[in-house]
């Protein structure tokens, strides 16, 4: 008994770590463009592209490395087009009293999601997925060899990530650059830092991640390409991204709640639970995320609304 | 402010009105040549594969038939789109309400009895109240909190084909397995149009629709008050237009469209609700609006354009080795050359803009 659950939390460790990965990789990239001040919404198209060229690239190579090359190009092809949609619009857009993004973005999500929502799947023998390392001494020992080992290398690569990103937005010259064009660019513009510009390597970088992160899912999570099969992670990114602002640590750890969501929501499926309330929880939880933040912001608004109000008879 | 500094308009060799017509069947010439280039690619002679798409969609009149029930769904969808487009607003979660408003017409189909012809009403009816009610809180909250509606309008689609399947396969469980609801009485079946094929009153439906939609954004106060909420949101409140009051009834609308055209599906063309009935429909609408440009009546043109693409790609599977998924390329050239083409017409404000601030 005593065994069996320990089995049960080890694999369930083991899916939420697979399950983690794709949101994380992508909410990684989605944290510079969030740090850069843009509300990315390509992120679902960019993964989605990138997962269908990594199979592509994979089966006509034979190489699984050359398929990860191919769908990070791919969906750095797709960030530099929504770059210049969302970017260089929208200093026509803010200009004229626009809410920013609301055309551009429209039109960005229609060019990733909806066009790219590559029909049918692609199954086929030739796909080669990413190998499965395993870790040397504590491959196949029974709790820590199952937990650790045996997945394919972007896994341990989002983790490494992580702190990576954090170093190149904390600790260099560009991160700063990137954060300051987000807070306040003003400051950045009068500085001589070129917002735009920053912006667009920031859209860049996001790209890379995004394609890292399809490539897993069609080369790592599985080894063939399914119409949709990003399921809307690159939604839930947005989320997280909402709600952690960006900070690399605290994306790490909500996109960690939603792969333990999605891990859940396997296992029931294979306790013969009806795992459709249960998929719903990561939308869910999103959509709640989403309008909690509108909620908040809404907050803030009023609050320092009343402060005005209620200071100047204080003051006087 | 922009306008004044803004490059000098280049001289125009066309016409204004000929500006839109034009860039479309040029966007539409590239997509047909990109999707040459990659059926190329894949080892097929392209004319050979564009003839069978052809003959797929008009060869005969069931094919013609063929390609008008694929689009019915497309127009109906589109003219939802439309409804957001036109007031500024993105109503991407189209797919998310026909699923809702199909189950929703159908268990109105199977779960009561009424005499014919309100049967079929009811169902429609209760399919929009289904689609809008889809809508509602996303609407909500974008006009009271501002939530970004693109976001939640596409996470509530994953939702809505949880929850249906849920209701198909879990609750409204039908004995032997199948993942579809039990057959809408006779009752409620939408008129068919054609024998021998399943194209029915659903196509007027969706036409009736479009041609409303544009009469009302012409014709009335209401629609140009929409219409100037879509092109600047706060000139309109300036100009006493209720804007948050406006955006939660457009979506609304959006959204009630959306669903009956998953009720005209289920009631007229399946006669039940089946698990994933309905492949890319609100997608396509949310594509046809965009390349439409928010026009009502294009919209039902590019519809009409994409249910020959759906019907023909048929034909080209069983004939061709090509795989009907790369007639899918062909839209997405098209959104890609829109797309572009809008980034190039608005270059020269951008350099405005610019000698504007520096």
């Amino acid at each position: 008994m005593e065994i069996l659950s320990t089995i049960f939390t080890v694999s369930l460790v083991a899916a939420t770590l697979r399950t983690t990965t794709p949101i994380l990789l992508v909410a990684l990239g989605g944290s510079f463009t969030t740090k850069a001040g843009i509300f990315n919404i390509g992120l679902e198209g960019q993964m989605l592209v990138a997962a269908f060229f990594a199979v592509l690239g994979s089966l006509w190579s034979g190489s699984a490395w050359v398929g990860l090359l191919c769908g990070i190009g791919a969906a750095v092809t797709m960030a530099m087009i929504f770059s210049l949609l969302v970017v260089t619009l929208r200093a026509t857009e803010g200009g004229r009293g626009r809410p920013p993004n609301s055309r551009p973005g429209g039109r960005t999500i229609a060019l990733t999601t909806a066009s790219f929502g590559v029909r049918g799947s692609i199954g086929n023998p030739g796909i080669v997925g990413l190998p499965r390392l395993q870790v040397p001494f504590i491959h196949g020992t029974r709790p820590w060899g199952q937990m650790l080992s045996g997945y394919t290398p972007l896994i341990y690569a989002a983790i490494v990530l992580v702190f990576v990103v954090w170093a190149i937005q904390y600790r260099t010259r560009l991160g700063l650059y990137i954060r300051v064009t987000g807070e306040k660019p003003e400051a950045a513009e009068s500085l001589g830092i070129r917002t735009t510009r920053m912006q667009h390597i920031a859209s860049v970088l996001c790209g890379v991640f995004a394609g890292l992160a399809g490539s897993h899912l069609s080369l790592g999570y599985i080894t063939m390409f399914a119409e949709n099969m990003s399921a809307g992670r690159g939604f839930m990114a947005v989320a997280v991204l909402i709600f952690s602002n960006g900070d690399p640590f605290k994306v790490f750890f909500g996109c960690l709640l939603f792969g333990f969501a999605d891990a859940v929501a396997l296992r029931l499926q294979t306790v013969g639970m009806s795992s459709y309330l249960v998929l719903m929880v990561p939308y869910l939880v999103s959509l709640l995320a989403l309008f909690a933040l509108s909620w908040r912001q809404r907050d803030k608004v009023y609050r320092t609304m009343r402060r005005t109000l209620t200071a100047s008879p204080r003051g006087t | 402010m922009t306008d004044a500094t803004a490059a000098v308009p280049a001289a125009r060799k066309v016409p204004a009105w000929a500006e839109g017509p034009i860039s479309v069947v040029f966007a539409l010439v590239v997509s047909i040549l990109g999707g040459a280039l990659i059926i190329l690619m894949v080892g097929e002679n392209p004319v050979n594969v564009f003839g069978t798409l052809l003959r797929g969609a008009f060869g005969t009149p069931e094919r013609v038939a063929g390609s008008l029930l694929q689009a019915t769904p497309i127009i109906t969808c589109g003219v939802a789109a439309c409804i957001a487009l036109r007031a500024g607003l993105f109503n991407i979660g189209v797919e998310g309400q026909l699923y809702v408003g199909a189950f929703a017409a159908a268990w109105i189909g199977f779960g009561f009895q009424l005499p014919p012809v309100l049967h079929a009403v009811v169902g429609l009816a209760a399919g929009m109240v289904a689609g809008a009610l889809w809508i509602s809180i996303p609407a909500i909250m974008r006009a009271r909190y501002n939530a970004n509606e693109v976001v939640s309008t596409i996470l509530m689609n994953y939702v809505a084909v949880l929850l249906t399947s849920y209701l198909t396969i879990v609750v409204f469980k039908r004995p032997g397995g199948w993942s579809e609801t039990e057959p809408v009485a006779a009752t409620a079946h939408l008129m068919r149009l054609i024998d021998g094929s399943r194209v029915n009153i659903g196509l007027l439906i969706g036409l009736v629709a479009a041609v409303g939609l544009h009469l009302f954004l012409t014709r009335s106060s209401a629609g140009y008050s929409v219409s100037a909420m879509g092109s600047n949101p706060k000139f309109a409140e300036y100009g006493g237009v209720r804007v948050k009051r406006n955006i939660v009834l457009v979506l609304l609308a959006s959204g009630a469209v959306g669903g009956l055209a998953g009720g005209v599906e289920t009631l007229g063309v399946h006669h039940r609700f089946m698990e994933g009935f309905a492949p890319g429909f609100g997608f396509d609408g949310v594509i046809a609006a965009l390349l439409a440009n928010g026009h009502p009546l294009g919209v039902v043109v590019v519809a009409l354009f994409f249910g020959a693409l759906r019907a023909g790609s048929l034909l080209m599977e069983v004939e061709t080795s090509a795989r009907r998924e790369i007639i899918t390329v062909i839209p997405a050239f098209l959104i890609l050359c829109v797309s572009a083409q809008f980034l190039f017409r608005r270059r020269g404000g951008v350099s405005g803009e610019r000698r504007w601030r520096f």
